[in-house]
């Protein structure tokens, strides 16, 4: 179980973060939505212990950052490591050693070459294979499906659904809807730094009805397209 | 034209004030120390000629990367890139042909200069993909990414070390092992992004203790070749050998504290002076460590979560 409570974070007068409650259930998918500048990588931030806050975080398991695999939104890779020496790093950071990475190589990764010659995509499906390979009680992954083609999407999907089924926590932001519809439990929706609502199952879609009207609003026609 | 080159003096301020210093003091502080190294190895060597031109050269390569061209082209345009590119290598090459003149080497300044224009005229791909075989592939990071981005310089010290032993200049081979203390000190002169640290399950005191031990494992691989070649040839040294050994290890150990007492940020100027200062005196090491340790505790005991 990871519980928030009462988290909120400001920069000087800005907050960012205002009194966010959730709780997240073993063997369950959870789906963070909200605009570019929400709050959602902030909060994820929050969670895992890499940015200050006021209020709680708790956690079934402690501490809960050597439990925690954390999926960057974009994240970074040294000028002259290559895709295996990324993996082994961070399995070594959580004590994992004698792991077959190239038998794990799931997403067919060129692991001899540089990371930071890798397509957007193969970067992402690089940083996923890593934390996966922790062994990790909790999963955050922060737009999971961006950059990466079809096939491996469909890969990750299936991915997220078996860390359900070995009764992890996994909290997903994405901004393609589809992705969390077929992956999450339930959805909870930032507006602004706020914790609009949460959503279970049932509901997903009066909620994509509800974000696309709000979203859309009246902006096309704003366009005056001819 | 005027605006890129307005943006790069506000960005080269930004940089200096970041790293702590006044703009227009340390512009006068570039140019005596400048002046200082460039009169030290003109009266050192006789090569200091090539060096000058080497160095200045180095610079000019940087900028004409591949895709920093292939950016100033697409946002300028052919003829505007080339006036741009020119203009920036002569701005840099200015002091180089000063001190050449001021040398009385006027064949060299003209080369020089001419030179520099023609190279502003073409673009270069200074990287490799090519992957670098590493020792330290087993255990990155620092190590094996930094030994990729120097890896030429170990061949050339294990050079030098079979020349002093040939020629029997003792300084010399005691100077490729201080060749590889320095290059591995600056695989830890730059703070990595806070995720490569927040990784570690661990608590900040083994975290330390990991790093450290990491590091001297491997500076000691890569100095054991020259300590061998040095303790069999000059066996009656191997007290001075073993202290150089030493300190190089020691000094290592500060680089790496010194990075992680001023984390997410970079080394502040005035731990470059404390580090400075310990080459002046070098026992102050045996002080600075244990402060930098205490620095490191307290500025990684959040990312830790450390409670005490």
């Amino acid at each position: 179980m990871i519980k928030i409570k009462g988290l909120c974070k400001s920069y000087n007068s800005n907050e960012v973060l205002k009194e966010i409650n959730m709780e997240f259930s073993r063997g369950k998918v959870s789906g963070i939505v909200g605009e570019n500048g929400a709050g959602k990588t902030t909060l994820f931030k929050c969670v895992a212990g890499l940015e200050s806050y006021t209020g709680e975080v708790f956690s079934d398991v402690q501490p809960l950052k050597n439990h925690l695999g954390l999926l960057l939104t974009d994240p970074f890779f040294f000028s002259k490591i290559t895709g295996k020496e990324y993996i082994r790093l961070l399995c070594n950071a959580r004590n994992k050693k004698n792991i077959n990475i190239d038998q794990k190589n799931i997403f067919d990764l060129p692991l001899n070459q540089y990371a930071s010659t890798y397509s957007t995509g193969m970067k992402k499906k690089l940083a996923i294979t890593a934390i996966l390979l922790q062994e990790n009680e909790y999963f955050i992954l922060d737009e999971p499906f961006n950059g990466v083609d079809i096939q491996s999407n469909i890969v990750l999907t299936e991915i997220i659904l078996k860390l359900k089924e070995l009764d992890k926590i996994i909290i997903v932001s994405s901004h393609i809807f589809s992705t969390l519809s077929d992956t999450c439990d339930e959805i909870h929706l930032l507006r602004k730094g706020e914790q609009i609502k949460s959503v279970q199952k049932e509901d997903f879609k009066t909620l994509e009805q509800e974000m696309k009207e709000i979203t859309i609003g009246n902006r096309i026609e704003k366009l005056e397209l001819k | 034209m005027k605006d890129y080159f307005n943006l790069q003096l506000v960005m080269t301020k930004r940089k200096v004030k970041e790293a702590g210093l006044n703009p227009l003091l340390s512009c006068l502080l570039g140019l005596i120390l400048f002046v200082a190294f460039s009169e030290y190895i003109f009266h050192r060597t006789e090569f200091a000629k090539y060096l000058v031109i080497l160095v200045c050269f180095s610079f000019q390569f940087k900028l004409s990367e591949n895709r920093r061209t292939d950016f100033l082209l697409s946002i300028f345009g052919d003829k505007a890139k080339n006036k741009i590119r020119v203009l920036e290598n002569l701005i840099i090459c200015i002091p180089f042909v000063s001190i050449l003149l001021f040398k009385n080497l006027f064949l060299e300044a003209v080369i020089l200069f001419t030179c520099s224009i023609t190279i502003a005229l073409f673009s270069f791909r200074t990287s490799l993909n090519l992957t670098i075989p590493t020792p330290f592939s087993k255990n990155p990071f620092e190590f094996s990414t930094g030994f990729r981005k120097t890896f030429f310089i170990f061949p050339l010290a294990y050079a030098l070390t079979t020349i002093a032993i040939n020629v029997d200049n003792f300084n010399l081979g005691i100077f490729s092992m201080l060749l590889i203390s320095l290059t591995t000190l600056s695989y830890y002169s730059k703070p990595e992004e806070e995720y490569y640290v927040w990784i570690y399950a661990d608590t900040t005191k083994s975290f330390l203790k990991k790093k450290i031990i990491n590091a001297t494992k491997n500076y000691i691989m890569l100095t054991i070749p020259i300590l061998i070649g040095l303790l069999i040839f000059y066996p009656i040294k191997f007290d001075l050998i073993l202290l150089f050994l030493l300190f190089g290890i020691l000094f290592l150990w500060t680089i790496v504290l010194a990075k992680y007492s001023a984390f997410p940020d970079e080394i502040h100027l005035s731990v470059g002076f404390i580090i400075a200062f310990i080459l002046l005196f070098p026992p102050l090491i045996l002080v600075v460590i244990p402060y930098f340790y205490t620095k490191s505790i307290n500025k990684l005991k959040f990312i830790f979560n450390d409670k005490n």
